[in-house]
């Protein structure tokens, strides 16, 4: 689909606002009520879902034109979706989130490139990953594991540890756990250590669809050449692109966030927790683990209308609303660990504040990332949590930054950490 | 026209640089309005705004109005800033968003008011209120709107208005930044004794700044208000169970929620006039017949059930439960009960009763079931699913909106309102409903005399036809009106009037477009404010 194909949708908005709060009826307080970081942080209208169906309204009809301003307004958005699940209760036949992701793909075919994003796709062209590191050092966070390398011997899972987790030394515990914990389970798991590339996610939402469909199949090649037949990743960004996005170009893998391993393992008591861990936590739905983690529908059809002018699809097209997003794991995880107790956030699930980290605004506009971060981690102190779990090393990462930043004292973990410490 | 360099600069020094745009992308998000096609013959957008400047305190709204009458330029604020009455009228025009004024300055719990600036919307203010006990007028278009513009410068009735009135009415002490400039506290407020009385001591500018229907922001700048709050006898906050978008919340045992049906308008309107007398019910609104022959399907099967979508509705429509049940409440209303006691939920339930049998009107059984209970009350209270209206087509507006007495309404206005929808939704460039898309509140605070109506076509934004089809339909229904000696309804707002037309929508005295007038020229004699309110005569040459 080309932004034009979306111009039905700019032209039916309501320009209601409901894109940006959490659904009215999940409102428990003025202070957490707002569910669109970036109308939040750039407060003009054209910062919401609803603005940026005007503006591209007004950029197909030739009524603007590509200024530094408009750059600003297409990207200074995390596309988290939360617009996208707030518009959907009401609204059956608008797509705000993908018009906004159509938005930026044409600025890009259009040359309109944003500068803060050329240095990191040309990391992506030369060195297969987005953050800007020599791919020879990839593969590091696998050293002494002791587990199989794909390329070299067929595995029924591989574990993608993603471009955030293969270069974040800090963070490296995280991957290698998830590894050893699977593999300690008596699962034939490998990975593809330093062979292993960018998954595109990230190329996608910054509007480089040529891309990311270029390392999609790539990546779909390499796995099947290896006999893969799931995929498993502790990265809910990389979630998102195997999971929804690989699909159309004809992936069959299955794919697991680790949070979803890991709970069947529990259940099939190939896990069980010896130790008490007297804690109080609050948990963050990673966007691309919540709400956009729903699974991948195929629909081909059309729009019809009935009853006159009544807007329906033919055949029944499926609907992207947060409902079927990965919610309950990582809770029933977090609920299975002995000592540790769980306190929800006012706004969770569906309708969870984003850490502040995709979309490209933590490469681009870094103090609006950690902005959004800090908000999320008000909202968990608020909780009286003394630290935030979840599942995403770019949520965990942007946390971090933003509580070294705040000199705050809230301690971020991967829920694998959790569960390794409880073993 | 854009603005000169020295006026810019002037307003940038206001505001700051941050706080003010006037980037195209900016101005025609601003300009991009619901409605926008009907009145802007088909466009999305309206005239755009010279500059957009979101001031954060009165201080730099005085500030910007004054350098507005300076520079001879007009000013429109908005709050949340829906519905084409919001954009901009006319060329050399700044637009306010008032989004950075958005603090809950206030609850008062103990003499039941909030104190509130443009941009608190009713979903955050009940939010807070239900947390003491109270709760918040909310206006019929829902939660997501501002209860300061609602009260400052709208109509403001609401499903709700038969325990908590209208908006208007529920305005207490205000700050007004006039047209020219000057700062005016209202009410107690201009006592200097606090907020919590509109007309006095102090002076009282109810009729001045928005009579009936408002000023639509035409009329300087409403910084502050004071809301009164009522009673809530729910838990402090409500809680959603279900996914998007079947979202409900448990009945506490204090609460009913009802689909109520008759077997005649007369026995409806019958009903209301007892339910006024026995003095019963927190919430009343006809609602789900909006979607018309549509609404029981969709609010029944659809929207309770997550796995379907829009994409299901004409088999489910079809099959002989629904047409049953589509039957069953062709005219209908909901009803939601709360008891301030265990005693005081009986005793309604038994009035109610007591009130079905005199009327023949029945509880609707299906929408009885627990679940649609759930959804109903979370529906009315929270007034959460309002934008539900677009689901059809993306477009809608009001038409034959006024308030009467039960019997003026369903004798005078329901069938002609019918019959005219009927004509138009044959066409198939309106969304064939039934002919029977009304909705309204049964009553005003305290009870009767406001009972209100509405009749909603459908049409399809994004097809000129349909947009076209539904501006005739909208002069056609102010034409019929005339001819039929009922008053205009609400699509005023969104069609421009002629002198004809404000006779008749206000009835045969002239004079309340006249004394309109006079009015604003003595509040804005640099006449900086916006002209949309439609009763406002033109100028004299």
């Amino acid at each position: 689909m080309a932004l034009g194909d979306y111009q039905a949708h700019m032209e039916r908005c309501s320009r209601c606002s409901l894109c940006k709060w959490i659904p009215l009826m999940h409102i428990k307080s003025w202070r957490f009520s707002k569910g669109c970081p970036s109308i939040e942080y750039n407060k003009f209208q054209s910062f919401s879902a609803s603005g940026r169906f005007a503006v591209s309204l007004s950029l197909l009809k030739g009524m603007c034109d590509y200024t530094e301003r408009l750059m600003d307004i297409v990207y200074k958005c995390q596309l988290c979706g939360s617009c996208d699940v707030a518009c959907k209760i009401c609204r059956y036949d608008l797509e705000p989130l993908e018009t906004m992701r159509e938005l930026r793909a044409k600025l890009v075919e259009d040359g309109q490139l944003l500068l803060q994003h050329i240095p990191i796709m040309e990391s992506l062209r030369k060195e297969d990953n987005m953050m800007m590191k020599p791919k020879a050092e990839r593969g590091k966070w696998a050293e002494g594991l002791n587990v199989k390398h794909i390329t070299k011997e067929s595995a029924q899972v591989v574990y993608h540890a993603g471009c955030n987790l293969s270069f974040d030394e800090e963070r490296w515990g995280v991957a290698r756990t998830a590894v050893r914990l699977i593999k300690n389970a008596g699962v034939d798991i490998g990975v593809m250590g330093g062979d292993e590339t960018c998954c595109g996610a990230r190329a996608y939402a910054m509007g480089y669809q040529g891309e990311f469909t270029k390392y999609a199949q790539n990546n779909i090649e390499a796995w099947t050449n290896a006999g893969v037949k799931t995929i498993v990743t502790s990265c809910a960004d990389g979630y998102y692109a195997m999971k929804r996005l690989y699909p159309k170009l004809g992936s069959k893998f299955q794919v697991l966030h680790t949070v979803e391993f890991i709970n069947y393992l529990i259940k099939d008591g190939k896990i069980r927790f010896s130790k008490t861990i007297p804690m109080t936590v609050t948990y963050h739905d990673p966007c691309h683990l919540g709400r956009k983690g729903e699974p991948y529908l195929p629909w081909t059809g059309v729009e019809k209308k009935i009853r006159g002018q009544i807007i329906v699809h033919d055949p029944p097209k499926p609907r992207y609303n947060g409902a079927k997003g990965v919610y309950e794991p990582p809770r029933e995880v977090l609920k299975s660990i002995p000592g540790l107790q769980l306190v929800e956030m006012e706004r969770n699930r569906e309708f969870a504040w984003c850490c502040g980290a995709g979309g490209g605004v933590r490469e681009a506009y870094p103090d609006f990332s950690l902005w959004a971060a800090k908000e999320r981690i008000e909202e968990a102190m608020a909780t009286s949590a003394e630290a935030i779990v979840s599942t995403c090393p770019w949520c965990e990462r942007n946390f971090l930054d933003a509580i070294n930043e705040n000199g705050n004292k809230t301690k971020v973990w991967d829920i694998i950490e959790l569960v390794e410490q409880a073993i | 026209m854009t603005l000169a360099k020295e006026v810019y600069q002037a307003m940038e020094d206001i505001v700051g640089p941050e706080n003010i745009s006037e980037d195209p992308a900016d101005l025609d998000a601003y300009a991009f309005q619901m409605c926008a096609e009907i009145s802007h013959d088909g466009s999305k957008f309206t005239a755009r705004p010279e500059a957009v400047l979101l001031p954060g305190s009165t201080e730099e709204v005085q500030a910007v109005v004054r350098m507005c009458n300076k520079y001879k330029l007009k000013v429109k604020p908005y709050s949340t800033g829906w519905g084409v009455f919001s954009g901009i009228q006319a060329k050399g025009t700044i637009q306010l968003d008032m989004r950075r004024m958005d603090r809950i300055l206030e609850i008062d719990e103990q003499n039941m008011f909030a104190i509130v600036e443009p941009y608190v919307v009713g979903a955050t203010l009940q939010a807070e209120a239900m947390k003491q006990g109270l709760n918040c007028h909310m206006i019929g278009a829902g939660g997501g709107c501002s209860i300061l513009a609602s009260a400052c410068a709208l109509g403001g009735p609401g499903p709700d208005s038969i325990s908590m009135g209208f908006s208007a009415e529920n305005l207490l002490a205000l700050e007004w930044v006039m047209p020219t400039g000057d700062i005016l506290r209202t009410g107690s407020l201009g006592s200097g004794i606090g907020w919590f009385c509109g007309d006095g001591p102090g002076p009282s500018t109810r009729a001045i700044i928005r009579g009936e229907l408002g000023s639509f922001g035409g009329l300087g700048v409403f910084t502050k208000c004071a809301i009164k709050l009522y009673p809530w006898p729910g838990p402090p906050t409500m809680p959603v169970e279900g996914v998007p978008p079947s979202y409900k919340s448990p009945l506490p045992n204090n609460f009913r929620a009802y689909t109520l049906a008759f077997p005649s308008w007369e026995a409806y309107a019958g009903a209301c006039y007892k339910i006024y007398d026995a003095e019963i019910g927190y919430i009343i609104h006809r609602q789900f017949n909006k979607l018309g022959n549509l609404g029981a399907t969709f609010f029944k099967m659809i929207f309770t059930d997550p796995g379907k979508t829009l994409d299901d509705i004409e088999e489910l429509a079809n099959k002989p439960e629904m047409l049953k049940l589509t039957e069953e409440m062709k005219i209908s209303f909901q009803m939601v009960l709360a008891g301030m006691t265990m005693r005081d939920i009986e005793y309604q339930e038994r009035a109610l009763d007591e009130i079905l049998l005199e009327t023949r009107g029945w509880k609707v059984a299906a929408m009885a079931e627990s679940d649609m209970q759930k959804f109903t009350l979370l529906y009315f209270i929270k007034l959460c699913f309002k934008n539900l209206n677009y689901v059809l087509t993306g477009g809608y507006w009001s038409s034959f909106g006024q308030h009467g007495t039960p019997d003026y309404e369903i004798k005078r206005v329901i069938p002609t309102a019918a019959e005219l929808l009927k004509k138009y939704q044959a066409t198939g460039l309106l969304a064939d409903t039934g002919a029977d898309s009304m909705m309204g509140s049964i009553g005003g605070h305290g009870g009767g005399g406001n009972f209100g109506m509405e009749q909603f076509p459908f049409y399809d934004p994004h097809d000129i036809e349909s947009v076209k089809a539904a501006i005739a339909y909208f002069d056609d229904a102010a034409r019929t009106a005339k001819d039929k000696g009922l008053l205009r309804g609400v699509e005023s707002s969104v069609r421009k009037l002629t002198q004809q037309d404000r006779e008749n929508a206000f009835g045969p005295q002239r004079s309340l477009g006249q004394w309109q007038r006079r009015v604003k020229e003595a509040f804005d004699p640099n006449d900086i404010g916006d002209r949309r309110y439609g009763w406002l005569e033109e100028p004299k040459e």
